[in-house]
């Protein structure tokens, strides 16, 4: 049977759990105290457990289950969440996300994490009242027993749970043998008969289809709303009937008679499963057919317990009612969101971007045709369009914050590895980016932050002879601007030593003694691999490896990345992006026969290249009393077709970079879908993607950082050759 | 002819038969096994990529997605091919360990289907035949014609072709 469907969703529902969880025990470090945040925890930890449990995931079940008995305990108020508790439960959530890793991956729990996972369990104890695990939880129902006698007698300290699956229960992906499992590790399964009333014959047999039922006598110390939960899964599609214990007769009678099985077979079966005597079943059933005889119509079961003993299920169905409401009202907040397959999205937002396309060769068709009606409604959809466009792109988008959030563990523990006292400072956690950009900024994020606690904020000794505050501060923030998205991470540390850089790159032969380095240029070398500032290497970082992969993520991302610095006051990095990697702004242009863009986003104006300046025998002209150098795409890229006659210069900007790109002739604006360029092509600089024109060709799109530094590279290989021909010639 | 051979595979199963699509490049007629192309289209114009090798002639759009197409005279060692009237691209998929790849073949013309036993099938010869061993998979022959049967896999491995890619870049 294929469970892989639900399990997912159980995998996907886990990860946020554990993050919840992280991001409630950190709060309350910072002294939250709050039962919302204790509750939150709680149930965070409970519903992995009991979603573990459906799956038979028996190692997150057992250390999570004592996880949750500290926990509960601390919501009782019968231990402190102190600090001590706190630094041990954060690494039980570490090994609770360790082990749902390894049930993803289907391995099997190595000796080493077991080990891990029994040493964190024993420094639990201490939290862990003996008496505790034995102690019953209190039962909700409780006060609806109007019989108490019947409390003492063999099999009435017993839930009963009744259950008749929906037909596609298998065929959902569940299976009810897990439900049961689950159900086991609450207590004790005392009793359980199947029903198999509803099987058809051979012939009519559909192996896909569940026809069988349930009868559960159940010892536990769960409350009601636990035992609900084993079938939450199943819930909707389920006819489910929970009796406490010490339910008296009539609930049991009032059980028979709502299910659909023949009376006196359920009647067998409650009595050989001891929840009732045979006289007291014959009894309540006799008594129903009295009161039938007596009058004309058929008495409805419920009227008959309303009379006799009316207030136990009266009370009973009260907290049902109360708890199904709950339950209701849950279900709806959850509903707001619906989960959905990434690549389903994907598949949609691919889609929209060739309506974008076709729609540009609709206008395009429409011009040429000259019909103004045409043309009119040709506007009105290309309108439309670009809002299905936005609105699809909006989908994907989802606020940084989740992923800044991250970084108070990292900051946590890798201050806390270090001895020092460093807070987090978030601000704009709910600037949106594309969810597959939030993924691959996580790891330069990481970098730079954990380099900022361990190179940046100087130890508290420093720190105070220097007359700052002994706890230093980190900042990670993020805002929209002009279609980007910039993230900064600042820290109030020691800030980047320029001459010491310029040391270490001499030392490592990355620079020659003699150059003169801009403050930019110098603060550039830092991404440069092999370049490590810090005199001690530590296992966190330090080893120079690192901050040029940094760089290159970002680069990938068609992002750039810059470093603000002062000594003494602190670093800033200053982190650009593009919203969206889907869909570009560009320029269309076309050079050498091929039709290339430049993203718009890095424009700054077109002109006509002979209307320039030309600077005699260099690539520069001469723009409104600013050099600025030119490559020529034509040249760059040795295409073969000539260039024409009046070549134009798109001026480009990159962070601190200007540059001209000469290309034969520019098209205009156009917006347009990224389709990546495919593996083989991987090695190509220059090109970050290609998309389709309205005419169904295909352009490549430039990028331009890339093709601005492949350009330097070529120059720089070209003038070495110069200038090991003339070394030839001359020796 | 290739009993000595047939008898070796006629032990293993004698019914097996597969299907190769048969094109001509240049002088030459080669197979690909049916299963591995997806299309044929019409040479309608490429675009060209700059920088890249002679055998990678550009990428086209295939109904929204772009492909690269591959100048398969160039990758078998031949000179390149000249666009003709019944130039055509074979669009391939092969399914590589990571994902799946799709490449166009531009080829002088486009045959037919044609059904060998795989007993029919004769092994690649170890010289002769010009072309990289492991591109062959072996040799169908057929009224008097050699077919040499690609191995697509090898003749066209995507890691190979990024290599290639990068050294030329480089």
């Amino acid at each position: 049977m294929n469970l892989d469907g639900a399990l997912k969703t159980f995998f996907a529902e886990a990860e946020e759990l554990l993050v919840s969880m992280e991001s409630a025990m950190l709060r309350m470090e910072e002294g939250d105290t709050s039962a919302d945040t204790m509750n939150e925890l709680f149930r965070a930890a409970h519903t992995i457990k009991g979603s573990a449990g459906l799956f038979g995931l028996d190692a997150i079940v057992a250390f999570t289950h004592r996880v949750e008995n500290v926990l509960d305990r601390a919501r009782d108020g019968k231990v402190e969440m102190s600090q001590e508790l706190l630094s041990l439960l954060l690494p039980c959530r570490d090994h609770i996300a360790t082990l749902v890793a390894h049930a993803m991956k289907q391995e099997d729990n190595d000796a080493e994490c077991l080990a891990h996972g029994q040493g964190l369990l024993e420094s639990l104890q201490p939290w862990l009242d003996s008496e505790d695990a034995e102690i019953a939880a209190p039962i909700g129902v409780e006060n609806a027993s109007s019989d108490l006698t019947l409390a003492t007698e063999p099999g009435r300290d017993l839930w009963h749970i009744s259950v008749r699956f929906g037909p596609d229960l298998l065929r959902n992906g569940m299976d009810p043998l897990s439900i049961i499992r689950f159900l086991g590790s609450l207590g004790e399964l005392v009793h359980i008969t199947t029903i198999e009333d509803h099987l058809p014959e051979l012939a009519l047999f559909d192996p896909e289809q569940l026809y069988l039922g349930f009868e559960i006598r159940l010892r536990s110390d769960a409350d009601q709303q636990a035992i609900e939960e084993a079938f939450t899964f199943v819930r909707e599609e389920a006819e489910l009937r929970i009796l406490p214990p010490r339910s008296n007769v009539d609930a049991y009678i009032k059980l028979i008679k709502s299910l659909p099985e023949f009376i006196h077979r359920l009647g067998e079966i409650l009595i050989k499963s001891q929840a009732l005597t045979y006289q007291e079943l014959e009894h309540a059933l006799s008594t129903q057919k009295q009161q039938a005889k007596a009058s004309a119509s058929v008495p409805l079961l419920g009227e008959i317990l309303v009379q006799e003993q009316a207030v136990a299920p009266a009370v009973l169905n009260a907290a049902l009612d109360k708890q199904k409401k709950n339950a209701e009202k849950q279900a709806s907040q959850e509903s707001r969101f619906i989960r959905v397959d990434a690549e389903r999205l994907d598949a949609l937002i691919n889609l929209i971007g060739e309506l974008v396309i076709n729609r540009q060769r609709v206008d395009l068709l429409a011009g040429k045709l000259g019909n103004s009606q045409l043309i009119e409604a040709v506007t009105a959809m290309g309108g439309f369009t670009e809002q299905i466009r936005d609105a699809a792109l909006t989908l994907r988008m989802v606020p940084i914050g989740d992923s800044f959030q991250r970084f108070r563990r990292v900051v946590r523990d890798t201050a806390k590895d270090l001895g020092k006292d460093i807070e987090l400072h978030i601000e704009g956690a709910e600037t949106e980016l594309d969810r597959s950009m939030v993924e691959k900024l996580t790891d330069p994020l990481t970098h730079i932050v954990r380099n900022a606690i361990d190179h940046g904020i100087e130890p508290m000794t420093v720190r105070q002879e220097r007359g700052k505050p002994a706890g230093g501060t980190i900042s990670l923030t993020a805002r929209h601007d002009a279609g980007n998205i910039v993230i900064g991470i600042s820290d109030d540390g020691g800030g980047l030593d320029l001459e010491r850089i310029r040391q270490k790159a001499i030392a490592n032969g990355l620079l020659d003694e003699t150059t003169n380095l801009t403050r930019h240029e110098l603060y550039q070398l830092i991404f440069h691999p092999g370049l490590s500032t810090a005199e001690q290497v530590t296992n966190l970082s330090g080893r120079g490896v690192g901050m040029d992969v940094v760089k290159r993520n970002i680069e990938a991302l068609q992002g750039g990345i810059e470093i603000e610095s002062e000594l003494g006051v602190g670093t800033q990095f200053t982190i650009r992006l593009p919203l969206t990697l889907a869909i570009i702004d560009g320029f269309h242009v076309d050079a050498g026969g091929i039709d290339f863009i430049v993203p718009q986003n890095t424009i700054l104006e077109c002109v006509d290249l002979p209307s320039t300046h030309h600077i005699e025998g260099q690539h520069c002209v001469n723009l409104r009393g600013e050099q600025v150098p030119f490559i020529r795409l034509q040249e760059l890229f040795c295409l073969t077709q000539k260039p024409g006659r009046r070549e134009k210069m798109v001026v480009v900007q990159f962070g601190e970079d200007r540059a001209g790109i000469v290309v034969d002739d520019l098209h205009g604006e156009i917006q347009t879908v990224v389709k990546p360029m495919g593996p083989i092509f991987q090695a190509l600089k220059g090109i970050g993607g290609s998309s389709l024109l309205g005419t169904g060709a295909v352009a490549l799109i430039l990028d331009v950082p890339q093709l601005i530094s492949y350009a330097v590279n070529v120059e720089n290989r070209r003038n070495n050759s110069v200038l090991a021909d003339v070394q030839r010639s001359s020796s | 002819m290739n009993q000595s051979s047939g008898k070796k595979k006629n032990t293993v199963a004698a019914a097996l038969t597969k299907q190769f699509l048969t094109f001509r490049v240049g002088s030459e007629h080669y197979g690909l096994e049916l299963n591995q192309t997806r299309e044929i289209i019409e040479y309608a114009g490429i675009t060209e990529v700059p920088l890249m090798p002679n055998f990678l002639r550009g990428v086209i759009n295939l109904r929204g997605d772009v492909v690269p197409v591959i100048d398969l005279s160039v990758r078998l060692g031949r000179k390149a091919l000249d666009i003709q009237k019944r130039s055509c691209i074979i669009v391939v998929e092969l399914h590589g360990q990571d994902q799946d790849h799709v490449l166009g073949l531009l080829v002088d013309a486009v045959s037919e289907v044609i059904e060998m036993a795989e007993s029919d099938i004769e092994e690649a010869p170890s010289f002769g035949a010009n072309i990289r061993a492991e591109f062959i998979q072996g040799i169908a022959k057929q009224e008097d014609q050699f077919i040499v049967l690609l191995d697509a896999n090898n003749a066209l491995s995507i890691r190979e072709l990024a290599h290639l890619v990068e050294a030329q870049l480089q």
